[in-house]
Order: structure tokens, then C-alpha cells, then sequence
């Protein structure tokens, strides 16, 4: 499995290397030093793992997060206490404080898995204000397109994300996230109950109770896979 | 019975105003029956008398307010009692005045009635009576002043000193510096050695009470220097540092950490920021009766530094308030291009 460090401090970047010296199966794709740097690496080298430092000047840790189309899996490596609460709310795999104990770092790469397909969305870093998730697609629900943003519900959460809901269907399978109109994208295993709508549309009630309603054209595909 | 005011230093409005009456009150009482035996009119006697009571105890009133805007401001011992004696001066020779100015009224007299020698005695008479006055309020809340003035400095010095320790404890410092400290122990025994004593040395600095008000330059730089040394290992080629404290303004006193604040200020927002990194520079010169202090750095001048800053330049501010009054300042600023420069003037005697 791949992995990339990034961390502003060359000690802490050299540190980490020894560490994960002890860990033949993960292969060190190379380091960034700042944000910028890391877009680059990442963008080359596609890793499975970032052990991202959340405190770096430039872009922040989140920074580079918010910039990736598609999250890997993420290890934060942190000095500070207060970041480490908010890697909690992200929802990381794990996060580390430096200095960084062989035996955590063991406990960090056992739950690290290897990339299950090139092309499909694994993951994706939400931010609404001080608030950050890295959310997987199967918590999802709905996707609602507002102008060139899109509103991701989750787990309670509605968070804008910056891009538009056609790069996301794009990105999202096909099997599982269904356009249900022209504004909405839905989550077909999310859905609780449908029922005939309005002028032959379907009414479509996912759990959680929030319903959607099918465009005409779309609610003849949801009719044939769902099979009704 | 309370006569101070724990709050602002001033003694309690009851305090003060038993004093004004006690001591004109007897001054009248006494200038009265001086009068009377020398076979004045009594009705005019009383009447100029009791006026005599009553502007005296605002005249002096009026100057008390003035003693303490002038104490506020801290001036230096003999620059503030001369100007006391020129305001002893001014009053009791408008109360000579006054005096004459009513007696005349109330008898129909004529100024020239008064002999040159009569006028004379009665000016020194109210300068002194202004003058005792003036020394037995001073030399009281004086005191009073000093204990304030010592209290408070005290606990700004403890917030520094708690500051600093946070800095150096905050888990950012700590852990990072722990975790550089890792590192060299590999590639650099040596150097790791050396950082594990600097960083002994700095905890242990802030961890000693050093309750003295004042510092020789020298000390607070070797403190500073210690800090910067660490922070130079995790930060390396990012932060570059240039140093030039002049001789003559090394054995200077300054009030503590107070380079200390400045230089964590230079670090937290302008080269941790800075992807690049950039330059922290100390200057210290002794300049024609002050010292200043000058620590620049690569950084932009932010309209709201954060608040934590704010407390730093301000915990700074109070203490150079209480130690040296108006003599002393603190001004943070752009100089030219991608520079913040933070600029302390003291003065040199004290």
C-alpha cells in the first residue's frame, strides 16, 4: 500500500520514515513539506494512505483535504491537542500525536485498507465552517445541487461541497446513487418507501423521512430497477 | 471605617472629604479668633470666613484632581514636586487675593488701606497653610500609590510569566519540540544533547518565580536565545535570526519577558505562516537616554491579530505603564515591504 507524508518539518517528515521503516508492507510514495507540494504528490502518485499534519503554513492540513476530488484514507499527525478533537469530528482513521509511539502507528496502519477500485468515489472531506467530515458514500442519502455547490446529507448533517452535482454523479456508482430530478441525486439504498405522486411521478420517502420527488423520465427508470 | 478604595487606589470620598473639612474648618476657626482679637467686625468676620472655608476646600479640591492625573501619569519625583509647588504658589495667592478682595467689599476699605507688610504675611500665611495641606495629602495617599502601584505590577509580571510558561508548555511547542528532539537523537546526538539541555534550561527559567521588576538585557536575551535554539531545529532553514544587541545596552535593565513576548509574537504569525519561512531580527541600542528594543520579522501586519497577541502586547503595555508612566512605550508596525517590526522604547534610568 502506498503512502505519503506530508509535514512542514523535515525532522518530523525523517521521523515518520523511520517509523514506518518497521513497516514493509506500506511503500513511502514520497513527502511534501506544504499543501501545494502534497496536491502534486498525491495527484501523481493516487496513495492509499496520507499521514497528513494538520498545522502547516499555506494550506492547512484540511486545506488540502477540501482540494481532493477523492479522499485516501487519512492518518493525522498532530503536536497539538485542539486539532486533534476536530480530527476526531473528521472522522480520519486515525490520528497520531507526535511523538509518535511504533506501537499507535502499528494500531493506525492494521485498519487501513487497500483501494477497492481506481475509478469510484471512496471518500469525500466535507467543511461547514469549523466543522469537517471525510464522509464515505454509503452514508449518504441525498445529494441536492445549489448552483455550482451541492448539499451532501448525512448522518444528520447537510454541508455544502464545492462542486457541481454533475461531477459528482460522474464520480458516484452508477448501481447506487440514482438522479432523481434535475436538483437531486438519491442513495437507492436509503429508500424507505415509494408511492404514486403527483401526475405520474413517483414520490420516493428515504429514511430518515425525506422525500423525493422523481422527474416523469426518471420515474420510469426507478419503476424498471426496482422492478415495480 | 473604610478609607481606601481597594479598587482604584484613591482614598474613599468620606475619607477625604473629613480631612478638607477638618483641616480648613480648623484653619477658619483659628484665622477667625485671630481676627476677633485684633477687634474686627464679627458679622463680617463670620461671613468672610465661612467664604474662606469654602473656597479653600475647592480650590484645593480642584488641585487634588490634578495631583492625581499627574501621579496617573507617573512624572518622575522632582519634576512633579516642582510643579506641586508652583499649584501651592497659584492657590495661596489666589486666596490672598480673595481674602482681600472680600475684606474690602464687606468693610468699604480701600486696597491701598492694606500695609505692603500685612499682604506679605498674609500670602505666606496661605502658602503655607496650602503647602501643609498638599504635603499631609500627598505624603498619605503617596504611600497608599506605592503599595497599589507595587501590587499591580506584580500581577502583571505573574501573567507574563504564566504566559510565557504556556508558551513553552502549550502543546504545540512541547510536542513538536519533543518530537524534533526524536529526530536528532538519530542523525544527530550531539545537537539532540545539546537542545535537551536548552530545553531544561527554558522550562526551568519559567518554571523559577523571578519576581525582580527588572532585568539586565543580557539575561532576558539568554532566555531568548535558548527558546530561539529550539525553535531553529524544528523550523531550521525557515527561520533565520540576526542578533545585534549593542554592549553598551546589554547591561541595561529591561522589565522580563519582555523580548521574550515579542519574539514568540515574531515566530506564531510571521514564520510559522510563512511556507518559506523568513527572518526574525533582534536589535537593542542604548540612543541618547533610551534603550530600544526592535524585533522585526518577514510577515504581513494584520488588521486583527488574534487575541492571544493582543493580551501579549497588551500585558507588555500595562507593565511599562506601571513602571515608567508616559516615559516608556510599545508600537507595532509595517516596515516597507513583507516586515512587522515591534519597537520598545524605555528609558534608560531606572
Amino acid at each position: 500500500m502506498k503512502a505519503v507524508i506530508i509535514d512542514d518539518e523535515r525532522l518530523a517528515r525523517a521521523e515518520l520514515r523511520r517509523l514506518l521503516a518497521a513497516h514493509p508492507e506500506i511503500e513511502i510514495a514520497g513527502e511534501a513539506c506544504n499543501g501545494d507540494e502534497a496536491l502534486v504528490l498525491i495527484a501523481q502518485t493516487s496513495p492509499d494512505i496520507l499521514l497528513l499534519d494538520v498545522q502547516m503554513p499555506g494550506l492547512s492540513g484540511f486545506d488540502v483535504l477540501e482540494r481532493l476530488d477523492d479522499v485516501p484514507q487519512v492518518i493525522f499527525t498532530t503536536a497539538y491537542d485542539a486539532y486533534a478533537i476536530r480530527a476526531f469530528e473528521v472522522n480520519a482513521l486515525d490520528y497520531l500525536m507526535k511523538p509518535i509511539a511504533p506501537a499507535r502507528l502499528a494500531t493506525a496502519l492494521s485498519k487501513v485498507r487497500p483501494r477497492s477500485g481506481p475509478t469510484r468515489l471512496e471518500r469525500v472531506f466535507v467543511r461547514d465552517g469549523d466543522r469537517c467530515w471525510i464522509v464515505a458514500p454509503p452514508d449518504i442519502f441525498l445529494l441536492e445541487s445549489e448552483g455550482n455547490y451541492t448539499r451532501v446529507h448525512f448522518n444528520g448533517q447537510r454541508p455544502l461541497i464545492r462542486r457541481s452535482l454533475n461531477t459528482l454523479e460522474a464520480q458516484l456508482e452508477p448501481a447506487v446513487f440514482f438522479r432523481a430530478n434535475r436538483k437531486e441525486i438519491l442513495n437507492l439504498k436509503w429508500i424507505d418507501k415509494v408511492d404514486l405522486g403527483v401526475a405520474g411521478g413517483l414520490s420516493v420517502t428515504l429514511r430518515g423521512g425525506r422525500a423525493v420527488e422523481m422527474s416523469r423520465r426518471q420515474s420510469g427508470r426507478l419503476r424498471e430497477i426496482l422492478s415495480l | 471605617m473604610k478609607v481606601w478604595d481597594d479598587s482604584t487606589g484613591r482614598e474613599t470620598p468620606a475619607a477625604y472629604w473629613r480631612y478638607q473639612g477638618f483641616y480648613w474648618g480648623v484653619f477658619a476657626v483659628i484665622g477667625f479668633a485671630i481676627n476677633l482679637a485684633n477687634g474686627g467686625n464679627t458679622r463680617n468676620l463670620v461671613i468672610s470666613h465661612i467664604l474662606f472655608f469654602f473656597y479653600s476646600v475647592g480650590l484645593t479640591h480642584v488641585f487634588r484632581g490634578q495631583i492625581l492625573r499627574w501621579r496617573a501619569r507617573h512624572r518622575s519625583g522632582i519634576r512633579m514636586r516642582f510643579q506641586l509647588l508652583v499649584g501651592i504658589l497659584i492657590i495661596g495667592a489666589i486666596q490672598t487675593i480673595l481674602i482681600i478682595g472680600i475684606d474690602t467689599t464687606l468693610n468699604g476699605t480701600r486696597l491701598q488701606d492694606w500695609p505692603r507688610a500685612a499682604v506679605a504675611g498674609l500670602g505666606w500665611g496661605m502658602y503655607i497653610g496650602t503647602l501643609v495641606w498638599t504635603i499631609v495629602y500627598v505624603r498619605i495617599t503617596e504611600r497608599r500609590a506605592q503599595e497599589q502601584r507595587e501590587a499591580k505590577m506584580q500581577l502583571a509580571l505573574r501573567e507574563a510569566e504564566l504566559r510565557a510558561l504556556e508558551a513553552q508548555i502549550n502543546p504545540h511547542f512541547l510536542f513538536n519540540c519533543l518530537n524534533s528532539i526524536r529526530g536528532l537523537v538519530v542523525e544527530d546526538p550531539p545537537k539532540a544533547q545539546d537542545m535537551i539541555t536548552r530545553f531544561a534550561t527554558l522550562l526551568r527559567h519559567n518554571l523559577n518565580h523571578d519576581s525582580r521588576h527588572t532585568v539586565p538585557l543580557s539575561a532576558e536575551a539568554e532566555v531568548v536565545a535558548d527558546y530561539l535554539a529550539l525553535e531553529k531545529v524544528r523550523f531550521e532553514d525557515r527561520l533565520r535570526l540576526q542578533v545585534a544587541i549593542d554592549p553598551d545596552a546589554a547591561s541595561l535593565p529591561v522589565p522580563p519577558m519582555i523580548l521574550q513576548t515579542l519574539v514568540e509574537n515574531a515566530l506564531k504569525h510571521g514564520i510559522a505562516r510563512l511556507p518559506q519561512g523568513g527572518e526574525i531580527q533582534i536589535r537593542a541600542a542604548a540612543r541618547n537616554g533610551s534603550l530600544v528594543l526592535e524585533v522585526e520579522n518577514t510577515g504581513e501586519l494584520m488588521d486583527s491579530r488574534s487575541a492571544d497577541t493582543q493580551v501579549g502586547l497588551n500585558n507588555i503595555r500595562e507593565r511599562l505603564r506601571i513602571l515608567y508612566g508616559d516615559r516608556a512605550s510599545l508600537a507595532l508596525r509595517s516596515s516597507g515591504a513583507g516586515k512587522v517590526v515591534a519597537t520598545v522604547q524605555l528609558p534608560k534610568d531606572s
